[in-house]
């Protein structure tokens, strides 16, 4: 060959080679480049086996609460009947039957799409939509709060202002694994937020079974 | 048209295009491997590979466009380039196809974080086209 570059002529065994050596090279060099940054600070560099963070579910947290030992300030919390009880659904109440309560963690917790829908229908907790600007105003659950979370981890500041209105929390994202709204969920709760949940299922769940949804970009 | 794809000099242009999109592709991924491994988790791929291998592929990939982009621009065995940038193309295009089959949406972390691009129709163009580019790159010569 007369010159030191080629326009592809390699072919058989040759071609092989070159197909494998691009391969084990960039793969020889993701590792390493992994194994420096781990060694420079742990955190920084990628697990070498990936655990999908775990996050309790509110329905198992709630059906175990009720069974074993009630939390310490249930007893307190948990006056006699009120005959003039102006709040049925026990809203205002710990420890009441409604199964809308939510456990007062310092994490992020799970939540199904059944159990999202009783929040939403008794207005019990505060919607977060962590998806961008674009896709909520395209749709999104009623009166839910745009806080798109790429944006929102950047500025801390407006996650300390943002206020549930004494609710728990609720945060969606577009699904799949759906690490946004995990990612808005822990940081939430870095910000000092307590009982935050994380519908994993998120929009594409709930537009699917056809709940009640909402346009437009919202204030 | 058949002869004009065929050319030495179309190929040789092909490869170096090829070779251009994978390290604008690869850099960014390498400077951000935590943000690129995010997106590989969001493919949800637990039917295809097991989860917890997504972090060797997520810091994998990138060096392999790097080491492959460079393969092409130079001229240094670049159809073994073209091949893997082929090749590599089909499995993103696919990973696409299905993210929208299941309604996903999400950044798909192709360019990096900064060329934030969404899965969907121009996604999915976009990458025939550098599918159909990378096919013209690694044809045998006659």
């Amino acid at each position: 060959m007369d010159r030191w570059w080629s326009d592809g002529t390699e072919t058989g065994p040759r071609l092989w080679q070159g197909i494998l050596a691009i391969v084990a090279i960039g793969a020889a060099l993701g590792m390493g480049q992994n194994v420096l940054v781990r060694r420079g600070s742990p955190k920084d560099g990628l697990a070498w086996r990936y655990e999908p963070p775990k996050l309790d579910s509110l329905e198992s947290l709630t059906t175990t609460s009720s069974g074993g030992a009630p939390p310490a300030a249930a007893p307190a919390a948990a006056p006699a009947p009120d005959p003039m009880n102006n709040d049925p659904l026990g809203l205002g109440a710990q420890g009441t039957t409604s199964g809308l309560d939510v456990p007062d963690l310092p994490r992020p917790i799970q939540i199904q799409l059944p159990k999202v829908k009783e929040f939403f229908d008794a207005k019990a907790a505060t919607f977060v939509d962590a998806r961008d600007p674009d896709e909520y105003a395209s749709g999104h659950i009623p009166g839910a709060v745009s806080l798109p979370g790429e944006q929102a981890t950047t500025d801390p500041a407006r996650l300390e202002k943002f206020d549930p209105q004494g609710k728990p929390i609720i945060v969606y994202c577009g699904g799949g694994t759906c690490e946004l709204s995990m990612n808005l969920g822990f940081a939430l709760v870095a910000a000092g937020k307590h009982r935050v949940l994380v519908f994993t299922g998120g929009w594409p769940e709930w537009s699917g079974a056809s709940y009640p949804i909402e346009k437009g970009a919202g204030s | 048209m058949r002869a004009f794809l065929m050319h030495p000099t179309v190929r040789r242009g092909a490869q170096i295009l090829c070779g251009l999109i994978f390290l604008a592709a690869a850099l960014p991924k390498i400077a951000d491997l935590a943000a690129f491994a995010g997106s590989v988790h969001n493919f949800h791929l637990e039917r295809v590979i097991p989860m917890a291998a997504t972090n060797l592929l997520a810091m994998s990939i990138p060096w392999i466009e790097l080491v492959a982009g460079l393969a092409l621009v130079t001229g240094v065995r670049p159809r073994a380039g073209a091949i893997v940038y082929t090749v590599l193309l089909a499995v993103f295009t696919a990973g696409v196809v299905q993210a929208m089959a299941r309604g996903l949406s999400f950044d798909c972390g192709c360019f990096g974080k900064a060329g934030a691009a969404k899965i969907g129709f121009q996604k999915l163009a976009e990458n025939l086209g550098m599918l159909a580019l990378g096919i013209v790159a690694s044809v045998e010569r006659r």
